[in-house]
């Protein structure tokens, strides 16, 4: 059987534009392309701006990861600075990630992932009439709950910030508001109808504290047996639809995974800086390599990117993100020999191309590296040992995994504030360089800033998706989501369905992988020196 | 059935994550109680590929009735016109939409990026944005000053960044069941409902601004944010304090400067350094007053004002 080439534009449901080529030979992808059709430029805007104008630029980079934009905008000026930061602050930035994160949950699951599996491949499977009851676009049960009650959690980011999305409430030297009695229960309330109305009795079919003993994949497997509220649960019957239906057969990817780690700590984080960051997550950072088994920790020294195969004429060479110069190319042809995509090739400098966002996350928090008082937990890891590596399915179980654990880091927060105590130090402007990073729902997010004589001379962002969908890099090796497509079975390449499966596990949100560059020149920008 | 078709140009999806939010209605009740037929949009729509670009055609081919063009995100038109740094669907974006637009009965703009080109089409502009049928200020845009969608109207102009979900579902309800006579726009286009007062009209800082009390620093629950932080309430059209954010609260409430994202200036001054959180003022009065207000008038109520403010105006007055 010849091969067939088979040109997918859009994917559709991945937010952003992202387009796909595959080739498949015996119903089998055996090679693809994965490429960022949108380029705004962002980080050339930046440049010469206010050294504050990133907090309002970026997080209108993505509406879907705002907060998190905002989060990585403001450590790195905190970095630049030499701020120091009132607990009150750190925990009310924390929680403004964290509900974002609790909203993208059931909007991503319901929304973009879960309506193919009403589709109509899987109508000879015995879950398919119940998925469609549940998961049908804007009619399922479960579709319209979910996608309705995910507007919940960020009404707490409301409360802290006065609307999400786009709020620019956290600024070097801590937050804008000083919330009172009324915020705080409000958004314990919000809370409570979030976790009542959906998370126990849709979601999960148990109480919090039950899902909270798994630990192992034997866990997973037992609590699912144990109880029909259980198995009959949104996640339980995701979990047994999945299986039925082959998702654990395919879209492995590159099987190393990269987390900046998240979460700075409201007492250990008070005075930032780049190299203190590690130390100070709850949520550690980190490298697993799951060939060796292996965890180390992550440093932003180690990142690297790679335009070989992206539209922008940088030559061939793996260069640190403070190093780049973006240099565009006018005509952004598709050349599948040579450059197809507006996003780079992002790599670590010693494990090559990483897979980012919550399964890197998770498996990284199953590591024993780090300090001893950060976050543990050994689940999602233990799965993916259980199916020898990655697939869609544990993807999956690993973007939603965390909803519980956030949760009760929300309560954490709620807890911790002290009203009267300061909410806010006003810093003193000055040059510097600066570092913020963090984890937006859909992974790994930093920033860079340069501000000299009181403007920012260089701004540079790496996001979750362009660790995903970056092309090919010099050697030819291929990005995440390219390298998990191959092996893809498709049964009906009018329809190919499998396609949006493993490209929307990633939750790949294309928006945000726009780099910059000067439209009307070309000229070289500015670069950003380490040294 | 109304037939509703999404589309995303130089966007964030922030807009359609604001839509999300909405909740009286919901964006499933639209749908159910409204009669309204989502097409296709870039996070929600079903098929992908080459089933998505059949059904683009059917609308531009009039297969489909296309009711209501709903654009999120600016109009790309780099390199040079051509609009290839914003492909979709295998074609550069600008073409679908001139096309789609002959097509459409309705053409609404959601957010700052449609309306005037919003954030990417700021200074230097590099992927040479701009909005369906504004540029900043000035009209034109991509569709031309002169352009109307078959019912006669030009594009409907939602501002904001993002817009408001409740601005978003309440246009298309009016279109969906025949009440859109009944919404006037402003000389911008806008839905006077939503852009006649200002941001600041139930803004509860409101009784600070009137005596003059200023939060100078962030983190404050005191004080109006106008004087010192470069809140921009006073001036803005939006009813961001009359129909609150995420049912619960606005920028000013929670202490954020107004940043005017609904007027086509935004943002201002091109955030040129010394200009963001800051109020910019000459010998201590704000350059930009509230409209009407005039510069002399302002001295005087302004001593005026710091005469009569009691004890209280200088407090935390939300205290816990």
């Amino acid at each position: 059987m010849g091969r067939q080439t088979l040109d997918i534009s859009p994917v559709g449901r991945v937010e952003g534009d992202l387009d796909v080529r595959v080739e498949i030979a015996d119903g089998q992808v055996v090679n693809a392309w994965t490429h960022a059709e949108l380029f705004r430029g962002f980080e050339v805007i930046l440049r010469g701006k206010d050294p504050q104008a990133g907090l309002i630029v970026t997080p209108r980079i993505c509406g879907i990861c705002g907060g998190s934009h905002l989060t990585c905008a403001s450590w790195a000026l905190d970095t630049a600075w030499g701020t120091e930061v009132p607990r009150n602050a750190i925990l009310a930035r924390n929680l403004g990630q964290i509900v974002e994160t609790i909203q993208s949950i059931p909007r991503y699951f319901y929304g973009l992932f879960a309506i193919d599996l009403t589709n109509k491949k899987y109508r000879s499977s015995r879950f398919y009439d119940d998925a469609v009851r549940r998961f049908a676009a804007f009619t399922g049960k479960s579709y319209e709950l979910g996608v309705t009650i995910s507007a919940k959690p960020v009404e707490i980011y409301a409360l802290l910030g006065g609307q999400w999305p786009h709020s620019s409430y956290m600024v070097p030297g801590g937050v804008m508001c000083a919330p009172t009695l009324t915020d705080i229960t409000r958004a314990w309330a919000i809370l409570e109808y979030f976790r009542t109305n959906w998370l126990e009795p849709v979601w999960l079919g148990c109480s919090l504290e039950r899902y909270e003993e798994i630990q192992t994949y034997d866990d997973f497997m037992a609590w699912l047996d144990e109880d029909i509220k259980h198995r009959e649960s949104d996640l339980g019957f995701y979990w047994r639809m999945g299986l039925d239906i082959g998702l654990d057969r395919y879209g492995a990817g590159v099987g190393k995974y990269v987390t900046w780690g998240y979460l700075p700590h409201e007492d250990r984080y008070q005075k930032p800086t780049i190299e203190s960051r590690n130390a100070a997550m709850i949520m550690k950072s980190g490298v697993y390599d799951s060939f060796t088994d292996t965890h180390t920790l992550m440093d932003h020294t180690f990142a690297r990117e790679n335009t070989t195969h992206a539209w922008y004429d940088e030559g061939t060479a793996d260069i640190h993100p403070f190093d780049r110069t973006t240099n565009p190319i006018q005509k952004n042809t598709k050349d599948f020999n040579n450059a197809y995509s507006w996003s780079s090739a992002v790599k670590h400098q010693d494990f090559g191309r990483l897979e980012a966002g919550a399964l890197a996350r998770q498996l990284v928090a199953g590591g024993k590296h780090g300090e001893s008082w950060q976050h543990y937990d050994g689940f999602i890891l233990d799965v993916f040992k259980h199916f020898g590596g990655a697939n869609i399915h544990v993807r999956q179980l690993a973007r939603v995994h965390e909803q519980v654990k956030l949760y009760r880091e929300a309560e954490r927060c709620l807890r911790e504030f002290v009203l009267n105590d300061p909410w806010y130090i006003k810093p003193k402007e000055k040059d510097g360089r600066g570092w913020g990073a963090t984890e937006a729902a859909r992974g790994s997010l930093c920033h860079w800033v340069e501000v000299e004589d009181g403007k920012i001379k260089n701004y540079q962002v790496i996001a979750p998706t362009t660790w995903n969908v970056g092309p090919r890099d010099s050697e030819g090796v291929k990005g995440p989501i390219e390298e998990a497509l191959v092996g893809t079975p498709i049964a009906d390449p009018t329809d190919p369905v499998e396609v949006g499966h493993v490209a929307r596990s990633f939750d790949s949100c294309l928006v945000c992988t726009v780099h910059a560059h000067d439209a009307k020149t070309g000229e070289e920008l500015a670069r950003f020196r380490t040294a | 059935m109304t037939n509703v078709l999404w589309l995303q140009g130089g966007a964030c999806s922030g807009n359609t994550m604001s839509f999300l939010n909405a909740e009286e209605p919901t964006v499933c009740d639209l749908i159910a109680d409204f009669g309204i037929n989502v097409l296709w949009h870039p996070s929600l729509g079903l098929e992908l590929g080459d089933r998505l670009q059949t059904l683009l055609w059917d609308c531009i081919l009039g297969k489909t009735p296309l009711d209501i063009l709903v654009f999120e995100g600016s109009v790309v038109n780099a390199p040079n016109g051509t609009g290839e740094w914003n492909r979709f669907a295998d074609r550069p974006m600008k073409a679908w939409l001139t096309d789609l637009a002959k097509a459409a009965n309705f053409v609404v703009a959601v957010g700052d990026c449609a309306t005037w080109g919003g954030i990417p089409a700021m200074e230097p502009n590099p992927s040479e944005s701009e909005g369906l049928q504004f540029l900043k200020r000035k009209e034109g845009g991509f569709l031309g000053k002169d352009y109307r969608s078959k019912a006669g109207l030009p594009v409907i102009n939602i501002p904001g960044c993002p817009a408001h979900p409740d601005w978003i579902t309440q246009i298309l309800v009016a279109i969906a069941t025949g009440r859109i006579a009944d919404i006037a726009l402003d000389d911008l286009n806008r839905p006077q409902t939503f852009f006649n007062t200002f941001t600041q009209t139930g803004c509860t800082r409101n009784v600070h601004f009137a005596y003059k009390a200023s939060t100078a620093e962030f983190g404050q629950r005191k004080g109006c944010l106008f004087y010192d932080l470069g809140c921009r309430g006073p001036m803005t059209h939006s009813s961001c304090n009359r129909i609150l954010w995420n049912k619960v609260s606005s920028k000013t409430r929670a202490g954020m400067p107004c940043l005017g994202c609904t007027e086509p200036e935004f943002p201002f001054f091109d955030l040129k350094p010394g200009t963001v959180f800051k109020t910019q003022t000459v010998m201590g009065v704000p350059k930009e007053l509230p409209p009407g207000v005039k510069k002399k008038d302002y001295a005087l109520l302004t001593m005026v004002a710091k005469d009569a403010a009691p004890d209280w105006a200088e407090e935390d007055f939300f205290t816990v």
